[in-house]
């Protein structure tokens, strides 16, 4: 595509062509130059010298430039390198006949501008200094979301104390898009997982005859594991990515500032409320993620017969109310940690136009990565000490 | 002198709206023209159809002998490769470097040889005087040298027409001097043409050779001339507010209120 229009772009240009004539004579070099030389013609007029003059082995090289107009730096970059013998393996050219006006455009382009070409090359270091660097950066980065997680915990009480202070239409603002909006994609996603898990593990189920522990399998998995974790996921992805976008955009347009210098605490203006509202509809949008799944897997188990009352004397034998208690708990400790984790990578958001986009998917990451390692410390611990 | 800018009857606007009618001048090769006007009287609306950005209501646009608007595939870019355009945030790209940003013009439209891309972009940098910048992004830069960044990257393919929309906002004096100091240079030494939108009075004075101002009530061009003319000796009560900052325009006789100085 893109050599098309270069390719459209010569011809197009082609009206106004440059030519170089070259004379070899006992290693003697003569180059006529004939024409324009701008952005579309010196390509080809270039490498044709290029090829030429790095053929041979010459004693002298004159470039008459009594017949060439140049439209500006592309021009006398050619006759700039041809004079100080870029082409020509340092044979310097001597350049006769310039106009006047040609000559001026070659004032302006100095021979600093033929000797550094190009940006310094970026340094790389060694591959331990590097991972020194990238482990102080993940300490550091861990430290700075543990602390901030903490000023979150330390400025919600206040909030609660004092209610007249929050402000409530934001938090309802946002347990309305992140909550209420949410409410179909979790049904999905719930129920099909509810579905997945019992048609993947009724077949080995029923090499046993044990298939009515289905009904405990969907109980446990849908209260203890998946409710939670697909409410926090999908909150993640959703929500925590707004919430880093938003306060992302809000630093890049200095809005942050604006606040900060008006005497009004971003995290108290900004981020407590978001965390609140995480808290609160998290644990609620999960026990309607694990009603749905559970709905899922029965709906299967009764299609392979089960009536839906065995169905429900058997998930009330094996499932009680310190496994929702589990799964609450671990609902409100994710909404914590999507709350707290996307508005602190929100307020870390750079510069730039790419800085917003950067800080939404590093929010995701960081949300999902610490949604699994708390979903198993708290796993772990509920096993050893219930 | 042949004119490289020239509108015939221009109507400028977006959609069915109207925001300026029977736009007639032309513009020489070398001339800087400056745009002026009060906030909102459709400069930058004009500017978008100079650089063929909205295509025109009615009327017509020529460039450099060709009509914008009846120009079409490569003979288009080609007349688009002609003029550069300074745009008023700057418009560079933001996960680029300044130099990859001057560079990428040269690197997409052109087949130069990687070494002389390199060239040409050192040059381009050194003119506006950000040499030392090029491997900074945009958004570490302060808004002077975005905008000195943004002007190396206009004239990357030295184009014969550069169109600047206000480029000395935002800037203070010593760095809008320092751009106007290099619009001269590059008007003096490569004879490029300028069409400038701005309100600074300063800059006027400094670098334009004739100025046009529209209105927004008259809906067109309402004066054109030099800048000391128009300052000195225009009978037009609304010149005279943009030239000596008056608040209101002071009320003329009625012949003298409409028309061209």
């Amino acid at each position: 595509m893109k050599d098309k229009v270069k390719d459209e772009a010569r011809e197009a240009g082609a009206t106004e062509k440059v030519e170089a004539k070259i004379q070899t004579d006992a290693g003697r070099v003569k180059v006529a130059l004939k024409g324009r030389l701008d952005a579309q013609t010196t390509g080809r007029c270039w490498r044709q010298l290029e090829g030429q003059l790095q053929k041979g082995d010459f004693k002298s090289l004159e470039v008459d430039a009594s017949n060439v107009t140049v439209s500006g730096a592309v021009g006398a970059a050619l006759l700039r390198c041809l004079s100080e013998g870029g082409l020509s393996h340092g044979l310097k050219a001597e350049l006769r006949g310039l106009k006047k006006e040609t000559a001026t455009i070659l004032d302006t382009f100095s021979a600093d501008d033929y000797r550094t070409t190009g940006p310094e090359p970026r340094r790389h270091a060694a591959v331990p200094a590097e991972v020194g660097v990238w482990m102080r950066g993940l300490l550091s980065d861990l430290h700075e979301q543990i602390s901030f997680i903490g000023s979150v915990a330390k400025a919600l009480p206040p909030a609660l104390v004092h209610p007249k202070r929050m402000r409530w239409g934001e938090v309802r603002r946002v347990m309305e898009t992140a909550g209420a909006n949410a409410l179909p994609v979790v049904a999905l996603v719930s129920a099909l997982v509810g579905v997945v898990t019992v048609i993947e593990a009724a077949r080995p189920l029923e090499k046993f005859g044990a298939q009515i522990f289905l009904a405990d399998m969907i109980g446990f998995s849908s209260i203890r594991d998946t409710g939670p974790i697909v409410t926090a996921i999908l909150l993640a992805g959703r929500s925590g990515s707004a919430f880093a976008a938003e306060l992302g955009t809000m630093k890049v347009t200095q809005e942050l500032d604006a606040l900060t210098t008006m005497g009004l605490d971003p995290l108290r203006f900004l981020v407590v409320q978001r965390v609140m509202a995480a808290l609160l509809l998290t644990p609620v949008l999960c026990l309607y993620a694990m009603l749905i799944g559970i709905l899922g897997g029965m709906v299967v188990m009764r299609s392979l017969g089960f009536p839906p009352l065995m169905i429900y004397n058997q998930l009330l034998t094996r499932v009680d109310m310190t496994d929702v208690r589990v799964g609450l708990t671990k609902a409100a400790i994710f909404g914590m940690v999507i709350g707290c984790v996307a508005c602190l990578r929100g307020l870390q958001t750079g510069l730039g136009p790419s800085a917003v986009g950067a800080s939404a998917t590093r929010s995701v990451v960081a949300c999902i990565v610490l949604i699994i390692l708390s979903n198993t410390l708290i796993s772990t611990l509920d096993y050893f000490w219930p | 002198m042949n004119a490289v800018i020239e509108t015939k009857d221009l109507v400028a606007g977006y959609g069915e709206r109207v925001v300026l009618e029977k736009i007639n001048f032309h513009i020489n090769q070398g001339e800087v023209v400056a745009v002026v006007g009060r906030s909102g009287s459709g400069k930058s609306t004009l500017l978008k159809h100079l650089i063929g950005l909205n295509p025109p209501l009615g009327g017509e646009v020529w460039i450099e002998g060709k009509n914008l608007a009846q120009t079409i595939g490569p003979e288009r870019q080609e007349l688009l490769r002609t003029f550069g355009v300074l745009y008023q945030s700057g418009a560079l790209f933001g996960s680029m470097t300044v130099f990859e940003n001057v560079r990428l013009p040269l690197h997409e439209l052109t087949d130069l040889p990687d070494r002389a891309k390199d060239m040409v972009t050192n040059s381009k940098l050194r003119l506006v005087g950000l040499s030392d910048a090029a491997n900074v992004l945009p958004a570490e830069l302060s808004g002077g040298m975005q905008k000195r960044a943004a002007l190396a990257r206009a004239m990357a393919l030295d184009p014969r027409i550069l169109f600047l929309d206000e480029p000395s906002v935002g800037l203070d004096p010593i760095t809008a001097a320092g751009l106007d100091e290099t619009i001269l240079q590059l008007s003096c030494s490569f004879g490029i043409t300028f069409v400038i939108i701005t309100h600074d009075m300063e800059s006027i004075f400094t670098i334009a050779s004739r100025v046009l101002m529209v209105d927004e009530e008259a809906r067109t061009i309402i004066a054109e001339g030099k800048p000391a003319d128009l300052r000195d000796h225009s009978k037009d009560a609304r010149v005279r507010a943009l030239f000596h900052r008056q608040a209101r325009p002071q009320k003329q006789p009625r012949s003298t209120e409409n028309g061209h100085q």
